[in-house]
């Protein structure tokens, strides 16, 4: 049962990671870069982790506005 | 208290800590430092901020969303603190203790009306307050920072504009 | 340790953390402020309630924060 649990998890980890690359690929990074600040910070963490919802807590946005931004940064939803 | 165990942090902690040059000492005390929605709001400075975020990014810091539940245990002990004679808690801190007291998370904050709070009020009792102070202590006990303790701490000082009291842990009976 | 207690010795701290924070701080750079935030410095100087303090200065806690640094008043704890 560890085997199949830790076997799940190793996927998931690797799945998480090859999400996070093809992120930081698309991203637009001249877009993000000339953010102002909490956006700018929103948006970087939103690469490295693909949580919307909480990107949008520190962007200080609601979910569908951050991820309009998202958007606008090229940043895709990879699911 | 061990590295598996999950802290909230409010505030008044967040915005002191984040100034120190070890703050990432931090993420390594406990298994995830939860900041709730209404603290991840009143950080407005971007090195605070972009240091918040990372730590959101690597899982060291997960953001804990305030339910109705927590916020009237909340507006309670708000009340409550306000009919003692001794400093009232204001709402974001409370929400800390009432996370603390609902979850049995470790609350880290610098604000004295919340220790006061948690130190003098029935139910909060059993509730864990630390403050840097407390963790900095922890960190040497662990492992986690080496050297001279009073040259860290004064180090902290330095960085932070924090004063820790005379006698150190001096008025903390939990 | 009663309440009572607990009660004498916060009043005790407080009263020591006050002090310190009146022979700490920056007194030059509190009295060259604007009304509103030499009112809010003094505040938190005599009270040590930094969300008050920040209110009456119609800032944020960690503005507020940042000014107390500048006017090396301590926050003690």
């Amino acid at each position: 049962m560890g085997g199949v649990l830790s076997r799940g998890i190793e996927r998931w980890l690797r799945l998480e990671e090859e999400a996070r690359e093809i992120r930081r690929k698309q991203a637009d990074w001249k877009f993000i870069e000339s953010q102002p600040p909490r956006l700018r910070i929103a948006l970087r963490l939103y690469v490295e982790a693909g949580d919307l919802y909480v990107a949008s807590r520190v962007a200080g946005l609601t979910v569908e506005e951050f991820n309009e931004l998202r958007k606008r940064a090229r940043i895709p939803n990879v699911c | 208290m061990s590295a598996e165990e999950f802290a909230v942090a409010d505030t008044c902690f967040l915005i002191d800590w984040a100034y120190w040059r070890r703050r990432n000492v931090l993420p390594g005390l406990f298994r995830a430092v939860f900041v709730p929605e209404e603290v991840l709001r009143e950080v407005k400075s971007e090195s605070t901020l972009e240091w918040v975020a990372e730590n959101l990014a690597t899982g060291s810091f997960a953001l804990f969303t305030e339910t109705q539940d927590v916020v009237g245990f909340a507006r309670a002990v708000v009340e409550r603190s306000r009919m003692l004679p001794i400093r009232g808690v204001d709402l974001p801190e409370a929400v800390c203790l009432a996370i603390g007291k609902m979850r049995g998370y470790i609350v880290l904050t610098e604000n004295r009306g919340a220790l006061m709070a948690a130190d003098a009020l029935a139910e909060l009792s059993g509730v864990r307050v630390w403050r840097s102070l407390d963790l900095i202590s922890q960190a040497f006990r662990r492992g986690i920072l080496g050297g001279d303790p009073e040259a860290v701490f004064m180090e902290y000082e330095e960085d932070t504009g924090h004063m820790f009291p005379p006698g150190g842990v001096e008025g903390r009976n939990r | 340790m009663s309440l009572e207690e607990k009660l004498e010795k916060w009043r005790r701290l407080e009263e020591e953390a006050r002090e310190i924070r009146r022979k700490q701080a920056d007194w030059k750079f509190i009295d060259s402020q604007p009304p509103r935030l030499r009112a809010a410095l003094r505040l938190y100087v005599e009270m040590g309630d930094i969300r008050l303090a920040s209110k009456v200065a119609g800032m944020g806690v960690e503005e507020f924060r940042e000014l107390l640094r500048r006017a090396r008043v301590p926050v003690v704890v």
